[in-house]
Order: structure tokens, then sequence, then C-alpha cells
């Protein structure tokens, strides 16, 4: 009785989860393509937020926009190309290597090439070489005997 | 030499940095420009806001320099540059509406009301000024799209020959217009 119960409820919360999910889609594939978009694609209005995320009109627009790609059967670099030739590289959270933004990647790297040839460069200048020989061995030993006679007085 | 040159260069990365945000506090973030500049207007086929029987396409704006403005009665900033824009129209300028719907939506909304959408405009138009030559009415925001759009107001330059020249996102007040168009303007018309 108590497991008929069980799987009843469970069939009913699953009913509620479905009717939850407003986008139907051919395949998973297609489903996914669209989460992956609405992700990536950045709202112009809302900035700093993705068009999954936003509620402005032009979100919206252009969720319904990806959406019809979409299901179109169109790749999502053909997507990203559509609103780019329309919205320009704000739209799309990567922006791509030019000559603008080359300094994003290059920097990074250059900072911590820089940064540890430093510490390396510094630490090579402050290790000064030992050196031991018979007449540092003897002014020791003096030196040692000195000091204990000191002691003793 | 070196030693000091290496000495210098936290204060020079510093004042970098600092060069760098100093710019950044007068950037404007709004200020998306369409990745349609230089290119031709997308082509569109919309009709008229004020008739039922009109409609325009791409080709029927050529032949003369004009501004695109993207606007509605919504919003609020639109209404504030009417006046300057009415202005612009008494000197000569070529203002065609693009008129943005905000949120209609024909599956929730039913039968759009475009009779009660014309009582608006004309009331609008009528106390704060008509820049307009004529407007489209872009229901369901297909050629903003096609533009670029991100909200209202926002203005395009289009040559003669149907090129967008210029795209800008805010009002336009005389401030903008000498900055931003008045130069392009003079190239275009010698």
């Amino acid at each position: 009785m108590k497991y008929v119960l069980i799987s009843f409820f469970l069939l009913f919360s699953t009913g509620i989860l479905a009717e939850q999910n407003r986008y139907v889609f051919a395949n998973d594939e297609q489903a996914q393509r669209f989460g992956e978009l609405t992700k990536e694609l950045r709202c112009p209005k809302c900035q700093n937020q993705n068009i999954a995320d936003s509620d402005a009109v032009v979100a919206k627009d252009l969720r319904d926009k990806v959406l019809l790609l979409v299901k179109d059967g169109k790749t999502k670099d053909e997507v990203i190309d559509y609103m780019i030739d329309r919205y320009g590289y704000f739209v799309h959270y990567e922006p791509p290597v030019t000559p603008a933004t080359l300094v994003l990647w290059v920097l990074p790297v250059l900072i911590v090439i820089f940064g540890f040839g430093f510490i390396v460069f510094r630490q090579r200048k402050a290790a000064v070489k030992q050196t031991w020989n018979d007449q540092d061995e003897v002014l020791l030993t003096k030196l040692i005997a000195k000091n204990q006679r000191q002691e003793q007085n | 030499m070196n030693r000091k040159f290496l000495a210098l260069l936290p204060l020079l990365a510093f004042a970098l940095v600092c060069v760098f945000l100093f710019q950044g506090l007068f950037a404007n973030p709004r200020e998306i420009q369409t990745g349609r500049l230089g290119q031709q207007m997308p082509a569109f086929n919309l009709p008229d806001l004020m008739q039922d029987s009109k409609r325009w396409q791409e080709s029927d704006l050529k032949g003369d320099v004009y501004l695109l403005n993207v606007w509605g009665t919504w919003c609020p900033t639109c209404l504030a540059e009417l006046d300057y824009l009415t202005q612009l129209r008494e000197q000569g300028v070529r203002i065609i509406g693009l008129y943005y719907v905000q949120s209609y939506d024909s599956d929730f909304d039913g039968e759009f009301d475009i009779v009660a959408l014309r009582d608006e405009v004309s009331t609008m138009l009528g106390r704060a000024g008509d820049p307009y030559q004529f407007n489209i009415l872009d229901l369901n925001r297909t050629l903003a799209l096609d533009l670029g759009v991100s909200g209202a107001p926002e203005t395009f330059l289009v040559d003669s020959k149907g090129t967008i020249l210029l795209h800008h996102t805010g009002d336009i007040n005389p401030r903008v217009w000498r900055a931003k168009f008045a130069p392009l303007m003079q190239e275009l018309k010698p």
C-alpha cells in the first residue's frame, strides 16, 4: 500500500515538472543548445544578465528568436553569428580575439612570466656562493676556543 | 640606469591603471553600436502606423538622407526629445519614426488595439510636436531586432543609398547632435 502511494505521488510530481518546462523541442540536443545559447548571449538592455535571466522586452525577443533558429536546426555558431550581425560582439559573453581584445589574453600571461622571472632573478643574485677551506677551519676553531674561555671566566 | 627604470616601473603601471579607470568614469555602457554599421538597411515590409492600407519597404526610404528614430508613447525619454527633433525637422532633417510597441504578444494579448494606439500617438505628437514624416509600425519588433535595437529611444542615420552610418542609443539633444550627427550630416550634404 505504501509503495503504491509513493509511486502515485512520484507520478504526480513529475507531471508538475513537465508543466513548468515551457519550451518544447523535437529532441534533447535542441533543448540543450537552446539552454546553452540563452546563457551565453548577453541582454543588450539589462547588461550583466544573460537573456535567459533577463525580463527585458529585448531579452524576450532574443529568446524567441533563438528558439526559432534552434528549432530551424541552426547550429550554435550560426545562432551566435546571427545575433552578432545585429547586436555586435557585445551580445556574446565570449569576446573574439581581435587586436583590441588581444591584450586580455596576452597581459595575464606576460604578468605571470615577468613575475616569476623577477623572483628567480632576485634569488639568484641573493644566493652568494659559499666557500670553505682549511684557513677558515683554523679560524673557526680559534673562535670557538676563545668563546669557550670567555664563558668560563 | 636599469635599476632606476625598474624602480619607476610600479609608478608607471599605476599611472596607466589611473588613465584607464579615469576614462572609464565617463564611458557610457549603454552606448552599444549595432552590428549593422556600414551595411544596408535590412529588408522589411511593415504597415504604416496611421493608415491601414499603406505598407513600407526598405526601398521606399532610399533617395535622401534620413534619421530613423525608434520611439514609443510609453517611453518618457522619447517624449523629452520630441521638441528638439521637431526643431530639426523644421531645419530640413528628414525623420522617419519606427514605432516600437513594447511587449505585445499575440499569443497572450489577443488582438492589438490599433485605434487606441493611434489616438495616443496623435495626442502626444499634437502636444509635444511631430517631427516625423511618417511612422512605421513594428508590432512584433522584427525590424528592431534586425537593426540591433535594445530599447527606445534609439536613432539611426541612414544615407540616400540606404547605408547605416550611425547608431545612437538614448535621446537626441543639441549636444549629441553637434557631437555625433552634425559632422556626418555636413559631409553628406555639401
